[in-house]
């Protein structure tokens, strides 16, 4: 073999191996954002076709017309991605540290529910926070002293819809964290412990209260029920929390080391969440539609496509850039003491 | 939701889920939005049903052309004399045909075998229509190219019919073959303006969109027995009433509730009509497909703008239909023959076929739809007396004359109006 041929190959091999990742890109990605994005700024019908104006029309009519449906997906997504890590970190933690031989078992639990469909599963809340299913039965047989007005539902507020989210979407968190805790070395807790690492944390329930209350507001602002109420009960189980749980070692080393499932958690959590719109569709009513919901509505019902374009143009740049900024914060290298994802 | 049956299960799942065009959205939005393939990806079952292209009917297609012996190119649809082959592919909506409850038969429908029998076309019949818009959107390139879109016949609703064929996407009936159709169509059904002399579409079934309660619901409320949509505004039913997600029907009764006349209807009065609406939307009106049955039967829908056969066929008892005093809006599901089609000559059987008031009376006695054949009403009294003098089957003069068609919409007219009425409900 020659040695200009040699060297070919050498320079061609890594283009070439890239080449199907590359391909599959241009073609089901970079081409269909361009199309999007020339939609977005297209005028026409679409029996009769768009033809390209550049009218950025589509764009200027988003703060006026969408900005409510915007806020209802920001604000549903941040609390599904909070409430399903506050549910998951405790959950994939039992997992991996206490789980013994139960591990897989316990792991074939949590993703038993994905073997039924993701509609079903959805349309199954319904009947659970009916007005004639059992939550609303408990809550009316608890209330003994008729203090819940007897119209009291949540099917169509946001609790329905966030519910449904944080559901569906509690594997996505509780997976990563999984495996992120799975892979610590316990003996470097031990070693903390060793160098005096108190069972809990000085301080803990001032910073578990601080917080606890600034979730519980967040939630309570988030399904439009009572902020200060939410914000008390999230206080004192922030206290009980930090006083009683977050022991120094778990927060100097178990913490940090979890954090690339953290982040991988919240990042796939969050991202679908976002443009999710069959629980909004499924649970919710006029006054909980998400974004993803006018895009769909938009795109199928209005045959709108210059508006749906420009919203999924503007979602999808948004999530870019959230991500960007939230990846430099948690991705970091500093923070996760030298463990990537 | 037991005493809804099984229809009525089937209906609410089909139509919560599908009618309403949510699934089969889900894939195509997916790869739009970037951030939706996710949710393709999980909803599994919900990406793998889309219909992109209808495979069956492409591979069963091909398969028939040599016999039918088209010389020219391919695609081009072979002259409606023609030979009548051996298959025609047929997209429906969901329950809209007779199926035998009983006997060696069961769960197929006994008016295909009889045609399949009569001609010895087997008719590959699939439920693929759960909205005009979606199932369009499947064959629309198709169309646009005057390609086989893998259908020989669908039924479509006025204003989509209307549309298509104002595009030229619609292949003219060769009405030699369907004399039956000629004889037996309904003259109301008879010189539309969209096509006056029916050269492209026979009616498949109509229905009307009127008001629908529970009457042990209204009573304990405090309401007399509704009579009118304006009733669907009172106070007392706040929060317990849902309209259609159909826009043409919901906007349809507004207009009749405003005194507007929907065949006239103007962007301004769709405005009227949305103000008109959006204080029922901040006391949690909702909007909904045919799932109003599953929210009759829990309770939780006690009044609701609804589709005609509906609650006859699988509501409860205290459940009732009123034509309302307004008015109701009248629409028809219309079969049509795409450009493209291989098996035209077929397709003009089957609609001649369904037009023999025998035939049309063996459906209308399963679907509870209005009958667009003359002549059925005098068939369905030897097999079920009572279907005969139902006013949703065969509605009386009374209320024929009170029946409202929505206005055909231009391209423009049809974007603006629907962008209002997602504005209304919320997206």
């Amino acid at each position: 073999m020659s040695r200009t041929s040699h060297l070919l190959r050498r320079f061609l091999t890594p283009y070439l191996l890239l080449a199907p990742g590359l391909l599959w890109l241009i073609v089901f990605f970079i081409f269909p954002t361009v199309q999007m994005f020339l939609y977005s700024v297209s005028t026409g019908s679409v029996d009769f076709g768009y033809r390209l104006t550049w009218s950025f029309a589509a764009f200027t009519q988003i703060p006026q017309e969408f900005s409510r449906q915007f806020a209802n997906s920001i604000l549903y997504g941040t609390l599904a991605t909070i409430l399903t890590f506050l549910i998951s970190y405790p959950l994939a933690y039992f997992i991996a540290f206490r789980g013994g031989r139960y591990k897989n078992v316990i792991l074939f639990l949590v993703i038993a529910p994905f073997f039924t469909s993701f509609l079903i599963r959805t349309i199954s809340w319904q009947i659970i926070l009916g007005d004639n299913g059992p939550v609303i039965g408990l809550i009316h047989t608890v209330d003994v002293f008729h203090q819940v007005p007897q119209n009291f539902t949540f099917m169509g507020e946001p609790i329905a819809v966030v519910s449904g989210l944080v559901y569906n979407f509690l594997p996505f968190m509780t997976l990563p964290l999984y495996v992120a805790l799975e892979r610590i070395d316990l003996r470097l807790i031990e070693a903390a412990q060793d160098l005096y690492a108190g069972p809990w944390r000085p301080r803990g329930w001032i910073y578990g209260a601080l917080g606890g209350a600034a979730l519980g507001g967040l939630v309570g602002f988030g399904i439009s029920w009572s902020v200060p109420a939410f914000a008390a009960a999230g206080a004192v189980l922030g206290t009980l929390i930090g006083g009683f749980f977050v022991s120094e070692s778990f927060l100097r080393v178990t913490f940090p080391l979890s954090l690339p499932g953290v982040f991988a958690g919240s990042l796939l959590t969050f991202i679908p969440a976002l443009g999710d719109y069959v629980n909004a569709t499924l649970l919710g009513s006029p006054k909980t539609q998400m974004i993803g919901n006018v895009i769909q509505a938009r795109f199928l019902e209005s045959n709108d496509y210059p508006t749906a374009s420009a919203l999924s143009f503007v979602l999808m740049v948004g999530i870019i850039i959230a991500v960007m900024a939230y990846a430099r914060v948690l991705g970091t290298e500093d923070l996760s003491g030298g463990v990537t994802i | 939701m037991d005493e809804m049956g099984e229809k009525g299960l089937r209906d609410a799942l089909e139509t919560r889920i599908s009618r309403r065009t949510l699934l089969r959205r889900g894939g195509q939005i997916a790869g739009v939005t970037g951030v939706g393939a996710f949710l393709a990806a999980c909803s599994g079952s919900a990406a793998t049903t889309a219909p992109t292209q209808a495979a069956v009917p492409s591979t069963a297609a091909s398969a028939a052309a040599p016999s039918a012996g088209a010389a020219a190119s391919p695609t081009a649809a072979p002259p409606s004399e023609g030979p009548m082959g051996t298959i025609l592919n047929f997209a429906n909506w969901p329950a809209y045909i007779d199926v035998a409850t009983s006997g060696p038969d069961k769960g197929k429908s006994p008016t295909l075998l009889q045609f399949e029998k009569a001609t010895g076309v087997h008719v590959n019949y699939q439920e693929k229509i759960d909205d005009n818009n979606s199932f369009v959107a499947t064959i629309r390139d198709q169309l646009k190219a005057g390609l086989d879109t893998g259908w020989d016949l669908m039924a479509l609703t006025d204003w989509m019919a209307a549309r298509l064929i104002g595009l030229g996407w619609i292949s003219k009936i060769n009405q030699a073959n369907v004399p039956n159709c000629r004889a037996n169509l309904r003259d109301a059904l008879r010189n539309l303006p969209w096509d006056p002399n029916n050269d492209y579409h026979y009616t498949w079934q109509s229905g009307m969109t009127g008001v629908g309660y529970n009457k042990k619901s209204v009573a304990k409320a405090g309401m007399p027995p509704l009579t009118k949509v304006a009733d669907l505004w009172d106070s007392r039913l706040a929060g317990h009433v849902t309209f259609l997600t159909e826009m043409r029907d919901t906007f349809g009764l507004g207009a009749l509730k405003l005194g507007i006349d929907p065949a006239t209807i103007t962007l301004d009065q769709v405005k009227q009509i949305v103000n008109d609406m959006q204080p029922l939307v901040s006391q949690g009106l909702r909007f909904t497909g045919n799932s109003y049955l599953q929210d009759f039967a829990n309770g939780k829908v006690w009044a609701a703008m609804v589709w005609s056969g509906d609650l006859a066929s699988s509501g409860s008892a205290d459940d009732t239909f009123v034509f309302p005093e307004e008015g109701t809006m009248i629409w028809s599901d219309n079969m049509l023959i795409p450009k493209g089609a291989q098996h035209q000559r077929a397709a003009e059987a089957f609609m001649n076929f369904v037009y023999d008031p025998k035939i049309a009376a063996q459906i209308e006695d399963y679907v509870y739809y209005v009958c667009p054949v003359k002549g059925a009403d005098v068939e369905i009294k030897k097999i079920d007396p009572s279907a005969a003098t139902n006013p949703l089957i065969f509605p009386t003069p009374a209320i024929v004359a009170k029946q409202h068609a929505f206005k055909i919409l231009t391209s423009d007219e049809d974007q603006q109006f629907n962008n209002a009425f997602n504005t209304l409900m919320g997206s």
